[in-house]
Order: structure tokens, then C-alpha cells, then sequence
């Protein structure tokens, strides 16, 4: 029996272990365990009221909280039967700009840059390109900004509710962002540009792409469920085409199609999606690298989070340039009993909520369900593909590729601490 | 000379708070000496501590660490010490100080320059929710005490550059 041990999956979340079965030199099964515990979201939310709900399942993410907000208040709204203003839309936007701004440049420069730059850390790439990681934190400092001004701090920000906001943010904090978001605008324009210099693995993968698509915009909030496999539904039909189940060797559930297949959901499904709902400046960003769409490269997501900053940077702008708030902030809610779904697209891809609420507004039933767990068993499949190269590898190698592939799909699978065991076993009858 | 106390920790954690009431306690117990320096309280700062820092000339954190001692040890780490602890680990989404702190240095030479020390009380239950264990709890004092005499020792160096 044949055993490498690979210690811990750096910058990526939650304890995994990844398992090997040889059989005859040929790569059998492989398994990413994850060992991270269970949560508890969906069961202890019950019985609350539906109002502590956004800040709530905001906790479960420290990166991609607005998102967990966003996907919260659309369930809830369609729940209630209510639909929010234009304005507060336009606000749940740009509350996501800042998102998007502060995940994308934290992935691009210090979660993946280092490994396709043969760095160990960013700290590494830090001591070698001080001025690129200098502008990596300036350009995620602009998104921090812009939740604080809306949300009241950038980790967690509250503000957002069922129904709309609490208040409106004041104007003029957010007037003040301004050229920094410019120059962040110009700075996400030179990323595009340099995500083209890295050196990617050469991997090629036929995925089914999933995400959200809206005809009149980047779909990030609002739309249907479109798959690059044809199906296009509405959020409401969600859990007919795409389920969630236990599977033995993890704590986190897997996300399959109803039909057994897996799915990509993240910035390559959005980018092959919905490239043509891009903003000006990201559509030309895009055009300009000439490379030709479907990306079925799991690395070259990078390239796709560095146009979707672009995207982002100059919603942003053109958002706060129109900000003016004016009439309620949010909604009389009339409380009744009532079930919705809503999705929003995370930084990591399309996350979906749905809730069942009682007369008095009180939760009685919830489902989240997140991202990575959706490409949980996709991650696998292509660790699979990768898996007759790292059996050849010492450790330490192998430990790195298996890592620098994982890492590209920045996964979340919770804000905690990581271990990767690497196991390969030879199997004998 | 600019003196920032940092509280660091999450609220919602256990004794991972334990950063955030230690400067509480401190700041009801010496409110005057509070109004001498800047104070802030962070949850989850990462990368923002470099923020935090900026301009500063010296700067005690203070925050709930995880070590093979007992909980409730309290540890005083010089900047030398923290050094040791940097890089490694680099979850994705929590930057810790040490990791932050060797990053700053890295990109900014007047970071390099600011003192900084750390007082980690040794934690013992990190699980969601609202209060800390008994041990920790026990020895918020003796923690604000050490934090109290690491602000005047920065405070007298001040009083004496500017006589």
C-alpha cells in the first residue's frame, strides 16, 4: 500500500482531506473529504423572525456576506409578495460592487497570483512585487469603502433588511469614493491585461456552466437559472433541476443536476454566460484579449474575476454618480405566511436561499445552499483528471498541485482553518 | 507620538472577544488615560489592521490567541516575537495579525518602524456564540493591568520627546 500524506490546503477554507485509490497504477476513486463541522444555520434560523435573517446568515461568510444578505431579503421578499423599489435595488447593486471589488482583488493577487508566480505566500509575491500587491490591497480597500459606506463597516456590514435598507447611506461618503473607484477602474483594466501574462496550467474541462442570467444586466441579483447545457428556469424551479445531498466521506453536501451530472457555478459560468450583459469598459477589456469564449479552464478563472472587475469597478461608478435617495428606505412589510426562493450570484457563484415563514413572520423552515457545495463534487471530478500526475509527485509537489487547483476555484467552504491530508492507497482485490 | 490599543476578536465567538473586552475593561478603568491614545476595536481586521496602523508610532494589540498553554495565560509578545509567528498558514479569508503585520513590513518601511506588541490571552473555547469561559474571563484584569503598563511606558516616552 502506497500512502502520501499532503499537510494543509493553504488559502482555501475549511479542513479537507483528499484520498487516492490505485488499482494497477490507475487512479480508481478520489475523494475530497471535508471535515469541516456542520454549521447549523438552517436549523437554528428557525423560529426566528424573518428581519434577523440577512444579518444572521451574513455571519456564515466574512468575504461574501453581502451576498448571503442579498439572497436572504430576495427569498423573503418573494415570501412576503413584495417587491422593492428601483432605488433600493440600484443600492443592493453597488452594496454587491463593493463586494465583488474586495473578493476579486483579494483572489486574484493573494490567493492565486503567488501559485501561478511560484510563490509560496503572498508574502512571497510581496517581497518580489511589492508594488503589485500594494495595488492589490488599494483596489480591495475601494470595495471595503464602499460596504462601509452603505453597510456601516466592511466585515459583516449591516443596513441591508427584508424590505430594503434601514436608512439610506448619506451621499456624500459615498460621493467621496469616487476617484478612488476611478483609479481602481483603470487599475482592474492593467489587471485584465496582466492576468494574461500568468502561466496556466493546461487543463481543459467540458463543464456544464450554471448561473444566474438577466437580458438587461450582468446577472447578479435578478434573473433566471441558465445552464450551458440549455436549460434556462426560473430561481422558483431551482431545487427541480439541481439538488443537494449527503454524501459519506464530507460534512459538506454536495451539489449535483437532478440528473446525477456535476455543474461549474462561479466566474467562469458567469463569463460564458453572461459576457454580453458586461459593462463598456469590461466588454472592451475582454475583447481586447482576444481569447475565445466558452474559458473551460479552471485556472484562467482568474482572467475572468479580473473582467468582472472591471465590470464591477464601473458599475460602481456610474451607480454612485445617480445616487439619490429619496422616499422610504424600506418597505411596510405586511407579515403572512408564505414560502420564496431567491438566488443571488457570490463572488464563488450562484447561492440560493429558500424559506418558509409563519403568519407572525417567524422562520419555519430554511435552505441554503452555497456555492462550493455546488462545486464541490466538480472540484473532485477535476482533481481526478489531475490525479495520474500527482501519484508520480513527491509530497511536497503534489500537495502544490493539488492546492494551486483547488485554490482556483476559491472555494469557501467555511472561515476556518485547513488541513489537506493527501492519501494514496493502492487498492488490491 | 501616536499611540493606537487595538482590541481584536469576534463578539460572537467565545473567547475569541476575549481582545475586544480586555480593552473594554481597560478603557472603563482608566478613562482618562483612554483619552490619551487612539482606540479602536476590531473584528476580523485583516488586512485592514495595515490601515489601522498607518501613521502610528507605536501600537499594542490585544487579542485571543490559540497555544499549548493553559486558557487564561496571558502572553507578551514583542515585535520579534511576532515575526516568528508570520507566514504559513495564509487561510483565505482571515488574515491574522502575524501574517498581516509581516506583509506590512514587506510593503511599507514606516510600518517597519512602529513598535508594536501584542498581549494574546490564551483562549479556550472559540465556538459561535456570546461569552467567555471562566478562565479567561478571570484574568480580564490581570491582562488590562499588563495593557496599562505597556500604555504609560509608551506615554512617558512621549512626555519626555516633548519636553
Amino acid at each position: 500500500m502506497k500512502t502520501i500524506e499532503v499537510p494543509a490546503l493553504a488559502r482555501v477554507e475549511g479542513e479537507g482531506g483528499l484520498y487516492i485509490g490505485l488499482k494497477d497504477d490507475q487512479v480508481v476513486e478520489i475523494r475530497l473529504d471535508i471535515y469541516e463541522p456542520p454549521r447549523f444555520f438552517e436549523g437554528f434560523l428557525v423560529g426566528r423572525f424573518l428581519q434577523e435573517v440577512p444579518d444572521i446568515t451574513a455571519r456564515i461568510c466574512g468575504i461574501c456576506p453581502v451576498a448571503y444578505q442579498m439572497s436572504s431579503v430576495t427569498a423573503l421578499e418573494k415570501a412576503l409578495d413584495v417587491e422593492v423599489s428601483p432605488q433600493v435595488y440600484t443600492l443592493r447593486r453597488l452594496m454587491y460592487c463593493g463586494e465583488y471589488i474586495e473578493s476579486h482583488a483579494l483572489h486574484i493577487y493573494l490567493l492565486q497570483a503567488p501559485d501561478l508566480l511560484g510563490q509560496a505566500s503572498a508574502l512571497d509575491l510581496a517581497a518580489i512585487a511589492p508594488d503589485v500587491v500594494k495595488n492589490a490591497l488599494r483596489m480591495k480597500k475601494i470595495g471595503n469603502e464602499v460596504l462601509k459606506a452603505i453597510g456601516g463597516r466592511s466585515v459583516h456590514p449591516v443596513n441591508a433588511c427584508v424590505g430594503g435598507f434601514y436608512r439610506w447611506p448619506d451621499a456624500t461618503p459615498l460621493r467621496a469614493l469616487l476617484p478612488e473607484l476611478e483609479w481602481g477602474l483603470e487599475a482592474a483594466k492593467e489587471t485584465v491585461r496582466w492576468s494574461l501574462t500568468l502561466p496556466y496550467p493546461d487543463l481543459k474541462i467540458d463543464y456544464e456552466f450554471v448561473a444566474l442570467h438577466h437580458a438587461d444586466e450582468y446577472g447578479v441579483i435578478k434573473g433566471d437559472v441558465w445552464s450551458s447545457k440549455g436549460s434556462k428556469i426560473s430561481v422558483a424551479d431551482y431545487e427541480t433541476h439541481y439538488i443537494e445531498e449527503h454524501v459519506k466521506h464530507s460534512n459538506a453536501l454536495h451539489g449535483h443536476t437532478v440528473d446525477g451530472g456535476t455543474y461549474l457555478v462561479g466566474p467562469l459560468a458567469r463569463l460564458n454566460l453572461n459576457h454580453a450583459q458586461l459593462l463598456p469598459a469590461a466588454q472592451k477589456a475582454l475583447k481586447d484579449t482576444k481569447l475565445k469564449l466558452p474559458l473551460k479552464n479552471p485556472y484562467k478563472s482568474l482572467i475572468a474575476r479580473a473582467v468582472e472587475l472591471v465590470h464591477f469597478y464601473e458599475e460602481a461608478i456610474q451607480m454612485i454618480k445617480v445616487y439619490q435617495p429619496d422616499g422610504p428606505a424600506h418597505l411596510d412589510l405586511k407579515l403572512k405566511a408564505g414560502e420564496g426562493a431567491g438566488a443571488s450570484e457570490a463572488p464563488r457563484g450562484l447561492l440560493y436561499h429558500r424559506y418558509k415563514i409563519d403568519e407572525n413572520g417567524l422562520i419555519k423552515f430554511v435552505k441554503i445552499i452555497p456555492p462550493t457545495a455546488q462545486n464541490l463534487p466538480r472540484i473532485e471530478a477535476d482533481l481526478f483528471a489531475l490525479a495520474p500526475k500527482l501519484v508520480k509527485m513527491e509530497q511536497e509537489q503534489a500537495t502544490l498541485t493539488a492546492e494551486h487547483l483547488v485554490r482556483s476555484y476559491d472555494p469557501c467552504i467555511s472561515c476556518a482553518t485547513h488541513f489537506l491530508k493527501l492519501k494514496v492507497e493502492e487498492i488490491r482485490d | 507620538m501616536n499611540i493606537l490599543i487595538l482590541g481584536i476578536g469576534q463578539s460572537l465567538r467565545g473567547d475569541d472577544a476575549a481582545g475586544l473586552e480586555a480593552v473594554r475593561l481597560w478603557q472603563e478603568l482608566c478613562p482618562e488615560t483612554a483619552q490619551r491614545v487612539r482606540l479602536e476595536f476590531a473584528e476580523l481586521p485583516g488586512l485592514g489592521l495595515l490601515d489601522l496602523l498607518k501613521g502610528m508610532d507605536a501600537a499594542v494589540l490585544v487579542d485571543a490567541v490559540h497555544a499549548m498553554s493553559a486558557a487564561g495565560t496571558i502572553l507578551h509578545l514583542s515585535q520579534d516575537d511576532l515575526a516568528s509567528f508570520a507566514p504559513g498558514s495564509g487561510s483565505a479569508h482571515g488574515w491574522g495579525v502575524a501574517e498581516t503585520l509581516a506583509l506590512g513590513r514587506l510593503l511599507s518601511p514606516s510600518l517597519a518602524e512602529c513598535r508594536i506588541t501584542l498581549i494574546g490571552i490564551v483562549g479556550e473555547k472559540f465556538d459561535m456564540g456570546t461569552g467567555l469561559s471562566q478562565g479567561v474571563r478571570e484574568v480580564l484584569p490581570a491582562a488590562c493591568s499588563l495593557l496599562d503598563q505597556e500604555i504609560r511606558s509608551f506615554l512617558r516616552e512621549r512626555n519626555a520627546s516633548s519636553c
